[in-house]
């Protein structure tokens, strides 16, 4: 036995078996070409070239003196190119260096298995890095293969045939299909049980913690996708739409970055107040920890909190698309008392510099002792006077407020929030500059909101004691357009939106057709990422609860296993077709009728008909003969000669010789 | 550990074994499946790959996960389908000498379906793989050593499928309830002819001898019913057609093979008479073969000496 199994393990790899390995290995390493060094790739195809010349009897097997040099190699190549063993993207290099070095030694059957379970790990972590939609549809190509070749090893005539056993490999991926959906829709999602470095940062876009003039008109050259909005309710006005990430509220003369007492934990006091917007948000990965959300945002999602500056936070970064759901209060009195260190550091102000803004606010505070009029004032000033608001702002020097609001008076966003923010605090109103994105792209095929890296704003925020903060948007004076049409209209003809990135589909909106086509796309990613990537925790629950009217997890282990073993016997009646094979009725009381008689030692030879049986059966069981042979009369009768019986006829005669035989007879 | 208790489980519990003297059908009641080493291996490879989505909390992940599992789930109906529904039917064996192998013909009959690679042995012993087209059916002759005279009955047969993934084996036991029967080892060896026999031997003034080449006469045509061990194969082969290597009957002479009058423990004095059975026969002379208790012949040909064959291997055994 074993002797027998340990040579069925240690059998020579059929070709069949063996060129499905190599179209999976191809396969599998495809998608992982983006964050494989290109020495990988050099060493997988002369892996591959030259497991088939050893497959050809062209060249030997590796020894082990160059298989220990492959592997000391490959761990340098890894620990050079990728700084360390640490980390997905080191511990990927390792996994595929390993797939493919394990290939060339692929003498029997069970090195032929190693690869295979590599390939599905491999497989596995290649999830890690890409998951829409195109890549799951893609990764069902490898894993055919994979099992295509796993069936290839089997010594079978269908499995020295490629395609039929590339046919059985998909057979049994769609018999799996529902299967695995049932898995997929109760198995519970665990808490992560350690924590793994995630993949590396991918220079994603997005809004950095910190800002200086064109930070965001860069952003405002991205269109790429920042996070997708569902709202429960109807679509709140644009101009409401104020995504806030997060404050910034420390000013060097040129930066704006977050202040460092910014990250306290108790939570900041508010009142709500009016009506709540309830809405959810599929987040692209931006490798920052914060949130985007409305203000006040009432109801975080698990593993996030609001922090003392009203962003929401979560404790690790964003990696991976993030499905949330909040709630928010947008008409809330925020803050009505202030925290004196809140207070305190929104009025900090660099120790020289801008002079003449200085003097301006001075003179501004003169004019207007009431804070709301001091803001007015400076809103009507950037409302009047001629400022510009433009992508491409000159430079400005190191005086970069004075230079904004006295000399250039061309600006993005961050331009006026900055000048703005500094003015009040210069006046003695506390202040804070706020970015995020402003307002999205609807799209109707979908009923959500789009929000692009083009959409990120900066805004302002100052207080007044009794009333908390108030969001105001300089912007708004200069550009309205922005903030109600969107950046591309805003910008007009002059100046080309997204000319920098001319792949971008979102430059694109002009043209009906192609629009259309991008939005039904986006839409499809957007389910994709809601119920299938975004099916976890809160979301499994809710979905479960609607189900089932509990989430009780005793009742859901239940419903889970009863559901999988009744769509595995579904599986199994469909494979094994019971009605096509036990033919009808009277087929199935003669199969229990030979049953019955093979207890009394009596078999129907093959070949032997039911008359032939019951003759010799009847010599055997005298006592018995007249049941026997009324039983086999009739079926004839029934079968053969066409007679039409009465369907419980047959089976009464079947009790008849049930009840005149004993259970079981010694055989003596 | 868990293999090798997987292993004892898989050896010692035979279940239901189905009888095959009438042709068994592997059903639910026989079969047996557990899953294989490499399903164990399998299964971690699945933990691993759950693990990383959980750490990771992707989706995908799980995904890939559940369906892989769900083929494992899959391909356990698989397996069980690649035996459910088959035949087997024991045939008998035809007779051998000691120290040869036994054939057991075993037909396996397809009951529509096509039967992938199965795997056929005796509880030990390397198996033997076959596929059986649906609906057809195949005839395999397992060999299994006959190391001694007398009734060689069969071991357990195996049947056994891990197609298609290979993650899952599905056996059954069959007992073929057939036996195959041994002739004792022909030992050359000269023959102490017995009383009656010996005088007329020695009428003719000469010993039977193992060579008999007195009693060559020379090439005849082939008749039908000629034994095979007197073709003249060489003759054969220069182009001269079938012919039979002749000797000459003596004629009157009746030789008695008497196990009493040998020397020797009975085996090797079974062994002996079995060489003489074989020998006289080759020369088609009649012969008595004299057992305790039990007298053959005078008579000679074919059906004689299966009748001496047969009462030589089942001397002292029970019929």
């Amino acid at each position: 036995m074993t002797a027998a199994q340990s040579g069925a393990a240690l059998q020579p790899i059929p070709r069949v078996g063996l060129t499905w390995l190599l179209i999976a290995q191809l396969l599998v390493i495809l998608p992982h070409l983006g964050h494989l060094p290109a020495w990988i790739v050099g060493l997988w195809l002369g892996c591959a070239a030259w497991r088939v010349q050893i497959f050809r009897m062209r060249a030997p097997y590796p020894n082990g003196r160059i298989k220990a040099a492959l592997m000391l190699g490959t761990g340098l190549g890894v620990y050079l190119s990728r700084g360390g063993p640490v980390g997905l993207e080191a511990g990927v290099v390792l996994l595929i260096a390993a797939f493919v070095l394990k290939l060339v030694e692929v003498r029997s059957r069970r090195d032929a298995l190693v690869v295979i379970f590599l390939g599905f790990f491999a497989l596995a972590t290649a999830c890690l890095f890409e998951d829409g939609i195109l890549a799951a549809l893609y990764y069902l190509l490898p894993l055919a293969a994979l099992l295509a070749a796993l069936i290839g090893l089997q010594q079978s005539a269908l499995a020295a045939n490629p395609w039929a056993t590339l046919r059985l490999a998909g057979g049994l991926l769609l018999q799996a299909a529902p299967l695995m959906l049932l898995l997929f829709l109760f198995f519970p999602r665990f808490e992560p049980l350690w924590t793994l470095p995630g993949p590396r940062e991918r220079g994603v876009t997005g809004l950095s913690d910190s800002m200086t003039p064109g930070d965001i008109a860069e952003l405002g050259q991205s269109g790429e996708l920042a996070f997708r909005v569902g709202f429960e309710g109807p679509l709140p006005e644009r101009s409401r739409l104020y995504w806030r990430a997060l404050t910034l509220e420390h000013f060097d003369g040129r930066r704006w970055s977050q202040a460092s007492g910014a990250q306290q934990l108790e939570p900041p006091a508010w009142e709500k107040r009016g009506e709540p917007l309830a809405y959810s948000i599929v987040m692209q990965p931006s490798n920052q920890p914060w949130l985007y959300s409305l203000d006040v945002a009432g109801s975080a999602p698990d593993d996030a909190r609001l922090m003392d500056d009203f962003r929401l936070q979560q404790r690790r970064p964003v990696t991976q698309p993030l499905l949330y759901r909040v709630v928010s209060w947008p008409d809330s009195l925020r803050e009505p008392e202030g925290s004196a260190s809140a207070l305190r550091r929104a009025l900090q102000l660099p120790e020289r510099g801008n002079p003449q803004s200085r003097a301006w606010a001075a003179e501004l505070r003169r004019r207007h002792p009431q804070s709301e009029a001091l803001v007015q004032a400076l809103l009507d000033h950037f409302n009047r006077e001629p400022f510009h608001y433009t992508l491409k702002p000159p430079l400005l020097g190191r005086d970069s407020i004075d230079e904004f609001l006295f000399a250039s008076r061309q600006g993005f966003c961050e331009h006026f929030s900055s000048a703005m923010t500094f003015v009040l605090r210069a006046a003695g109103i506390p202040a804070r500059v706020v970015t995020g994105y402003q307002g999205g792209e609807f799209n109707p095929a979908g009923n959500y909101l789009l929000v692009h890296q083009f959409d990120a704003h900066a805004w302002v925020e100052y207080w007044q004691p009794q009333q908390g903060w108030s969001a105001v948007d300089p912007t708004f004076q200069v550009a309205p357009e922005r903030i109600e049409r969107g950046l591309q209209q805003a910008l007009g003809e002059e100046q080309g939106f997204l000319e920098e990135a001319p792949l971008s589909l979102a430059r694109y909106r002009d043209i009906g057709w192609f629009n259309r086509l991008r939005l039904s796309w986006d839409n499809l990613n957007y389910g994709w990422q809601r119920w299938v990537l975004g099916y976890q925790g809160e979301q499994q629950l809710q979905t479960l609860r609607n189900w089932f009217g509990s989430a009780d997890l005793r009742l859901l282990g239940v419903a889970a296993v009863a559901s999988v073993a009744a769509m595995w016997a579904v599986v199994a009646l469909w494979l094994f077709k019971p009605w096509r094979r036990e033919g009808d009725a009277q087929q199935r009381l003669f199969r229990r009728f030979e049953r019955l008689l093979a207890r009394h030692g009596l078999q129907r030879e093959p070949g032997e008909g039911p008359r032939a049986f019951a003759e010799r059966a009847a010599r055997q069981l005298p006592a018995q003969a007249g049941a026997i042979w009324a039983f086999v009369v009739l079926f004839e009768a029934q079968r053969y000669a066409g007679r039409e019986g009465a369907p419980g006829e047959l089976a009464r005669a079947l009790r008849r010789l049930r009840r005149t035989l004993p259970w079981r007879a010694d055989r003596g | 550990m868990l293999a090798e208790s997987l292993k004892s489980v898989r050896t010692r519990w035979p279940g239901r074994i189905v009888g095959a003297a009438g042709g068994a059908r592997l059903d639910r009641g026989c079969i047996f499946i557990v899953p294989s080493r490499v399903g164990a291996a399998f299964g971690v490879a699945l933990l691993l790959m759950l693990l990383a989505a959980i750490n990771y909390r992707n989706n995908l992940a799980y995904v890939l996960t559940f369906l892989l599992g769900a083929v494992f789930l899959v391909g356990v109906l698989h397996t069980y389908r690649n035996l459910a529904g088959l035949r087997l039917q024991a045939g008998a064996p035809a007779a051998v000498f000691a120290g040869e192998q036994a054939r057991f013909p075993i037909r396996l009959d397809s009951d529509g379906r096509a039967h992938q690679a199965l795997a056929l042995g005796w509880s030990s012993g390397a198996p033997q793989l076959h596929d059986l087209p649906a609906g057809g059916a195949v005839t395999v002759e397992l060999g299994l050593p006959a190391p001694r005279r007398g009734w060689l009955p069969t071991p357990r047969l195996r049947v056994e499928s891990r197609f298609p993934l290979g993650l899952m084996v599905a056996w059954s036991w069959i007992a073929p309830e057939q036996r195959a029967l041994v002739y004792p080892q022909p030992l050359p060896g000269d023959l102490p002819l017995s009383a009656g026999a010996l005088e007329e031997a020695e009428e003719e003034g000469r010993r039977a001898r193992g060579e008999g080449v007195d009693d060559y006469q020379g090439l005849r045509a082939y008749r039908p019913g000629d034994s095979k061990r007197r073709l003249d194969w060489k003759a054969y082969s220069r182009g001269r057609g079938l012919l039979v290597k002749d000797f000459a009957a003596l004629e009157g002479s009746e030789l008695c093979l008497d196990f009493s009058a040998l020397a020797g423990d009975g085996e090797s004095r079974l062994s002996l008479l079995c060489h003489w059975v074989l020998e006289l026969s080759v020369r088609q002379r009649p012969f008595v073969l004299q057992l305790p208790g039990r007298r053959l012949g005078p008579d000679s040909g074919e059906a004689h000496r299966e009748a001496c064959l047969r009462a030589l291997a089942l001397y002292g055994e029970a019929p």
